[in-house]
């Protein structure tokens, strides 16, 4: 054995042989026994190493090594380790010293025993797991994605702190499996979870879910959970995964749905139609007006038209045209009128505006259209406007009328006024007996134009009376009989070239009135060298059934007499039985069938009248 | 009594003839009075005057409502007759359309001839008054 203060150092051949880098020193830390391997190890030569204190060994060695190593030689557990890095141009490496009192037989201690254990590599991997560690927890805090992990057999749940702020729970808060799932909105987020950690724990699936759960104050938020399973040996042993806190995503979606539920709400809701196009002039938007309007039930039978494809070939190209224009330009078209002929054939008037859709390049990318079905207005204005053709040509008549009365009773009043300052003043009985005569005259005279002018009254006044279709011929027939005398007498002749079929919409004693009118007019104006030849005819034009009655007569001089012909009172030709009223009346009776009259004459050839009977009403 | 040479009345009312006729003959003195129907028949007449170099009317009773040829109508013609003395037309009329008051205006304008407008009724010393040599 060897003893303190012995100069000359045998080495211990149990100790040389051990397999661990082992030294044995005295109480003053000097070499007495070292192992082959710890001399490998470390590279020492015997003769600088035996009897040489640890610390001249181990150049590196912290300041406190002595202290601790002290503690080793008093310290009866003698499991305390010291760590060491020795450094070389290989790299670093990492001792662990295990050291232990050394015992004489006696039990004193009388040095120490120290095992070099290599734990570089062991402390490099741990090194990697910390590395490993911090960035999945870097990872974790920045994505705010936390990760969960649990143990099946032991029925752990271990989770990070993302998950506790998820869960709003403190540091110290232990995860229980039962506690998690519980924290799942009762009901199918709950009933969700469940499901999907069975099935991985059985089956060995991955999820992904979006679901809902309440904090553990209470609060409901929505939460993106994904998990998988834990294989160990080819078993599995645990279900792991990640939690996120999407609430606010969600509710940025929730709130982008709304907005567009709003928005889709409105534009379909808006009485206008509202269309998108592309720069084809494609429709990649429609609202249910437009949809209406087209007659679809569903906006994709549109989406993807052209207007080549849904309207005609004109309003196509103008439609067109003009959303180039306002894709090139970018200066929209505001509540422009348009006519729109879909395929079908249906014509309505539109107040459209065209407004580029800009793209990031800040070049047009389609227009947005909103167009107004005005087809009502337009209608109600047509009619409008006619009620106010109607009206004035009434008024114009009216005034007419009024000076016809005015002027026709005022010169019957006036020679009353006259005759009668006459007879007051004669003394000759014979001129009084002529004065009186006149007066009669003169009376009779009134009592005819009033009865005229009573005509005209009815026939303006009873518009409203009925009309009635009826044949045309006969009623010509019926003129013709009553006319039979008169017409022999005159050895005039009627050819009637109307079809057996036409038929007018009249009220029937009017027309009578009419034809008598004209073919006693024809007869009674008949050229003097020639017999009267009338020559009925009719035709269909633009809703209106024409009836042309053509004579060879006197004609009459219509740049002298036209707007006269039609007058009351006025005649043209110097006949005793030409009273002025006939062609007056017959007018009247043909405008109260929403009918007209024209004339065409040369003097000298004949008269051709044309009477427009209206088929509508 | 005024003293006329010529007269001439238009008119187509033999009621209204027969009135002017009777106020003449109480107020001036003329033994030249014609009568036409109408207004066609009066420039005829007047024509047919100037051949054969008669006394053309120096004063006329113009009625306007005629038929063939009207008052107005006449009096377009009978401005370009060729005619050396001024002549009096007097337009006798129930009428009180301001569209006949126009034409008379535009007439005044057209011609030398002098024209009055005279609604209906007339008296006898209206007649006497508007009865004189232009």
């Amino acid at each position: 054995m060897i003893l303190n203060g012995t100069k000359t150092i045998q080495n211990n051949p149990l100790v040389k042989q051990l397999p661990t880098a082992t030294v044995f020193t005295n109480k003053k830390f000097e070499v007495i026994y070292a192992s082959d391997k710890f001399m490998s190890d470390f590279s020492f030569e015997a003769k600088n190493t035996f009897g040489k204190p640890i610390n001249e060994l181990f150049t590196t060695l912290s300041d406190n090594w002595e202290k601790k190593l002290y503690n080793y030689l008093t310290d009866e557990s003698h499991d305390a380790n010291l760590n060491y890095t020795l450094k070389s141009a290989a790299g670093s490496k990492w001792y662990k010293w295990a050291c232990t009192a050394w015992q004489n037989d006696t039990g004193e201690t009388i040095g120490l025993i120290i095992h070099f254990e290599d734990i570089t590599e062991k402390k490099l991997k741990n090194e990697e797991g910390d590395r490993l560690q911090s960035l999945l927890d870097a990872m974790c805090e920045i994505s705010q994605i936390g990760v969960w992990d649990y143990d099946i057999l032991n029925d752990k749940l271990v989770c990070c702190d993302v998950i506790r702020k998820i869960y709003d729970v403190d540091q110290d808060y232990e995860f229980t499996f039962d506690a998690a799932i519980s924290s799942y909105k009762d009901g199918y987020s709950r009933n969700t979870v469940s499901m999907l950690v069975h099935e991985t724990m059985s089956k060995g699936t991955k999820w992904n879910e979006k679901l809902q759960f309440r904090t553990s104050k209470g609060k409901e938020i929505w939460v993106q959970i994904a998990g998988m399973p834990t294989y160990l040996d080819g078993k599995i042993v645990g279900v792991k995964g990640t939690l996120q806190n999407i609430e606010k995503e969600v509710q940025s979606e929730t709130k982008t749905k709304e907005n567009e539920l709003l928005l889709r709400t409105l534009i379909d809701n808006l009485p206008l139609n509202v269309f998108i196009k592309d720069t084809e002039s494609r429709k990649i938007l429609v609202n249910k007006s437009e949809c209406d309007y087209m007659g679809v039930d569903n906006a994709d039978k549109l989406l993807g038209k052209s207007d080549f494809e849904l309207f005609n070939e004109d309003v196509a190209s103008l439609s067109r045209a003009e959303d180039l224009q306002v894709m090139e330009t970018l200066i929209p078209i505001l509540s422009r009128e348009t006519i729109n002929e879909t395929k079908d054939g249906r014509i309505a008037t539109f107040l459209t505006s065209k407004i580029p859709l800009l793209g990031n390049n800040g070049k047009a990318q389609g227009l947005v259209g909103i167009s107004m079905d005005i087809s009502d207005i337009k209608q109600k204005e047509q009619e409008l406007r006619d009620l106010i053709n109607v009206t004035s040509q009434q008024n114009r008549k009216l005034v007419n009328f009024a000076h016809i009365v005015s002027h026709n009773l005022r010169s019957h009043t006036a020679n009353f006024s006259m005759l009668l300052d006459f007879l007051t003043n004669e003394k000759n009985e014979e001129e009084k007996t002529h004065i009186v005569k006149m007066l009669t005259h003169a009376s009779d005279n009134l009592l005819e134009t009033l009865e005229n002018l009573n005509e005209v009254v009815a026939i303006n006044t009873n518009i409203n009376l009925e009309r009635k279709p009826i044949r045309l011929n006969q009623r010509i027939v019926s003129v013709k009989r009553n006319l039979k005398e008169f017409l022999v007498n005159n050895n005039a002749k009627i050819i009637n070239a109307i079809s057996e079929h036409t038929a007018i919409k009249v009220i029937p004693s009017y027309i009578d009135s009419i034809l008598m009118n004209f073919i006693t007019n024809a007869v009674k104006y008949k050229h003097p060298d020639r017999p009267p030849l009338i020559t009925l005819s009719a035709i269909s034009e633009n809703g209106f059934i024409v009836l042309s009655i053509e004579d060879n007569g006197l004609g009459i001089d219509l740049k002298k007499y036209g707007d006269k012909l039609f007058g009351m009172y006025k005649t043209f030709h110097d006949h005793s039985d030409s009273r002025g009223i006939g062609l007056y009346i017959t007018k009247n009776q043909i405008e109260a069938m929403n009918g007209k009259v024209t004339v065409a004459s040369e003097v000298g050839v004949g008269t051709t009248f044309k009477i427009y009977f209206n088929e509508q009403n | 009594m005024n003293k006329i040479e010529s007269i001439c009345i238009i008119d187509d009312d033999p009621i209204t003839v027969f009135g002017i006729q009777k106020m003449l003959s109480l107020v001036v003195d003329c033994s030249d009075i014609t009568v036409y129907r109408n207004g066609k028949l009066a420039i005829e007449g007047i024509k047919k005057r100037i051949e054969e170099n008669k006394k053309t009317p120096q004063v006329i009773f113009l009625d306007i409502n005629m038929p063939i040829m009207d008052g107005w109508q006449f009096l377009d013609e009978f401005i370009t007759l060729n005619l050396t003395d001024k002549v009096r037309v007097n337009i006798i009329t129930s009428s009180i359309d301001t569209l006949d008051l126009q034409n008379w205006e535009d007439f005044k304008k057209k011609t030398a001839h002098t024209i009055t407008f005279n609604n209906k009724p007339i008296r006898k010393e209206h007649v006497a008054e508007i009865t004189k040599i232009a």
